[in-house]
């Protein structure tokens, strides 16, 4: 059957996160009152909203057609992959490690073949990241691996 | 500070060296990611927030600036050769602009819309100007109610005006104002939605989600783009030249576009995007020989680009003087200054007037060196749109990581970038618009604030929205905005079913 999923599960998504923060909001934090609004009055107000606005989006897209988008998983996986590896690379690896292995990582799905311009592409930005952030800008971070 | 002694004032500040440079470092950085297709002013704006932690507020607001209305005018490049649009604002530029291209007159139509952006914000500062004296006075008058009822409007007006869902856009700006109630809740100190992580004490951070939101989300959806089409223009100084009819044609559509634009871009949830989408459709109504629309009219080129030029001009004029974005980018701008603790307000002009006059007077300058910059190097930027994605966009992964560690110098926030960047990527996939968000975190507590305190004063009720006659005003717009999308859905739905 025929559905228009990424409104129904975008929908559906906002309506739960709805929930748990009106939840979340009542459980743990003061309503109040209109006239003295509590911490808890916004968030839940706002929670409740969001529910019903996910319902609207989520429920007409079960009886319509839809285009399916594509979601490039690879993509995905390779730039979250190399923002997490710089992020915790950065102290054990140095900025010229964590860089140059960040980017090797991001370059794994882009469409061009070949490997020699993915590793001259992750020394010059290496070096261009050292020179700029290090050497120019001062900023305080280790540059080359720690040795055990 | 009469209107000529704050513009010299402003130009006194404007043009020192270190805000010059600023200055021309937004301008032609804005240029740069405005001819890139992909890559838009949001992405840049939010790239250089780190940057201006270390420099004034006032640098600060001229360079991001200067990246927002030099973006108008690179946008166009692409939008002219290409038939993509270099940013949302240029898309209408598409339309008679690239077949003036296939026409072989690439020059002219590069030319026109250098020359109209130009004079779309000349009128645009012009009408900031007046228009900010005046609300900044009118201001005075605000109080908690108006505020937050003006500000309500404007999340309305961003999710109802130029979309077929709705919606969607509400559904976005209330989760953008839930995410902003995260963090210390100032009028009770309480902790919320923080999980007992320490790093969300004063709230998600604003770089980072800007960041995740538009640079790592745009990212990804352009990794895998089809390669380019190439640029085979040959474009010299004389070809940039029109003939003595060109310059006829474009003088009205200037005028009207520039006015249209000031107009809209003043507004609350009304910007550029729509201003240049109105002018052509104005244009193409009004013209003697309708049919030459879409077949390289200059007309069609010359009135979009000065309506969104003008608007992104007069957007700063609710943004300072009354502390309310109209529109995300605004959004933004705003969020820049609070870092600085800066609060625009009605007493911004009197009590910081080197930020509101240097900002003016830095239009100024900014887009003359953009249109004497421009012309002569047209085939250096041209030539960027050769520069291929698979090049870039790894360096500019880095370039976020190291943005955001600068800030704070929080693994922490490094994760945060990645895991908004993949929920960006998912809104932007199922068409969820990423930007009401932003602009919905941004203006959450300053609108429950406002709430709050409007309810106080009252003693809880609620009448007192209509009650006071501003905002009544602002409540009957609303009122107005919500019947407007609902008839529009009804008549939909009719026409579907017929």
């Amino acid at each position: 059957m025929q559905r228009d999923w990424p409104d129904l599960l975008g929908g559906l998504t906002m309506a739960a996160i709805g929930a748990a923060a009106a939840g979340w909001a009542l459980a743990h934090y003061d309503l109040g009152t209109l006239r003295q609004m509590g911490p808890g009055f916004f968030p839940t107000l706002l929670g409740v909203t969001l529910v019903g606005l996910g319902l609207i989006v989520a429920l007409p897209a079960l009886r319509r057609a839809g285009a399916a988008p594509k979601l490039e998983l690879g993509v995905v996986l390779a730039v979250l992959g190399a923002i997490l590896i710089f992020g915790f690379g950065l102290r054990p690896l140095g900025l010229a490690g964590a860089t140059a292995l960040s980017v090797l990582v991001a370059t794994i799905p882009a469409l061009k073949p070949g490997w020699r311009w993915r590793i001259a592409l992750s020394v010059a930005v290496s070096v261009m990241t050292v020179v700029v952030f290090s050497f120019g800008l001062q900023m305080t971070l280790p540059v080359w691996p720690r040795l055990p | 500070m009469t209107t000529w002694e704050g513009l010299l004032f402003g130009l006194g500040f404007a043009l020192q060296p270190e805000v010059l440079v600023y200055c021309l470092l937004g301008v032609v950085l804005g240029t740069f990611v405005g001819v890139l297709p992909g890559i838009g002013a949001m992405a840049a704006i939010s790239l250089l927030l780190p940057i201006t932690y270390y420099i004034t507020p006032e640098a600060a607001l001229i360079m991001l600036a200067g990246v927002y209305y030099g973006a108008q005018y690179g946008g166009a490049v692409a939008s002219i050769l290409l038939r993509l649009p270099g940013t949302p604002q240029s898309a209408v530029t598409t339309l008679d602009g690239y077949p003036m291209a296939r026409d072989g007159r690439a020059g002219v139509a590069l030319f026109t819309a250098m020359v109209t952006s130009f004079a779309g914000s000349v009128f645009g500062i012009v009408v900031l100007v007046m228009l900010a004296g005046w609300l900044s006075r009118a201001a005075v008058a605000f109080g908690s109610a108006d505020y937050a009822a003006m500000m309500i409007l404007g999340l309305v007006a961003a999710s109802t005006i130029g979309t077929s869902r709705p919606a969607k856009g509400f559904a976005m700006v209330a989760l953008g104002l839930l995410l902003g109630c995260v963090g210390t809740d100032v009028n009770s100190g309480v902790q919320r939605f923080t999980f007992g992580q320490t790093e969300l004490l004063d709230g998600i951070n604003l770089v980072a989600l800007a960041m995740g939101l538009f640079g790592v989300a745009e990212v990804i959806a352009n990794v895998r783009d089809p390669d380019r089409q190439k640029v085979t223009e040959r474009l010299g100084l004389r070809s940039l030249m029109p003939m003595w009819d060109d310059l006829r044609r474009m003088f009205w559509p200037t005028l009207r576009g520039s006015a249209l634009g000031s107009f809209f871009g003043a507004l609350p949830g009304t910007g550029s995007t729509l201003s240049s989408f109105l002018s052509y459709s104005m244009e193409r109504r009004i013209a003697r020989q309708p049919e030459r629309f879409g077949k390289g009219a200059i007309e069609g080129v010359a009135g979009p680009e000065a309506a969104n030029n003008a608007a992104a001009i007069t957007a700063f004029a609710p943004t300072l003087t009354l502390g309310i974005p109209g529109d995300p980018i605004m959004a933004l701008m705003l969020g820049a200054l609070v870092i600085h603790g800066v609060q625009p307000g009605p007493m911004m002009l009197e009590a910081r007037p080197e930020m509101f006059w240097g900002l003016v007077a830095s239009f100024g300058i900014g887009n003359l060196l953009l249109l004497i910059l421009n012309l002569p190097l047209i085939g250096i930027w041209v030539a960027m749109l050769r520069i291929p994605f698979h090049l870039m966009y790894p360096a500019i992964l880095v370039f976020i990581c190291l943005g955001v560690l600068s800030v704070r110098g929080l693994t922490f926030d490094v994760v945060a970038v990645a895991g908004i960047g993949l929920a960006g990527y998912l809104l932007t996939l199922a068409k969820f618009s990423p930007a009401l968000l932003l602009l919905g975190f941004v203006l959450g507590p300053l609108i429950e604030t406002n709430l709050r305190r409007a309810f106080l004063i009252s003693r809880g009720d609620p009448m007192v929205f209509l009650e006071r006659p501003i905002a009544a005003g602002f409540v009957m717009a609303i009122c107005a905005l919500l019947v407007l999308s609902l008839w529009q859905a009804w008549r939909r739905r009719a026409d579907d079913s017929a």
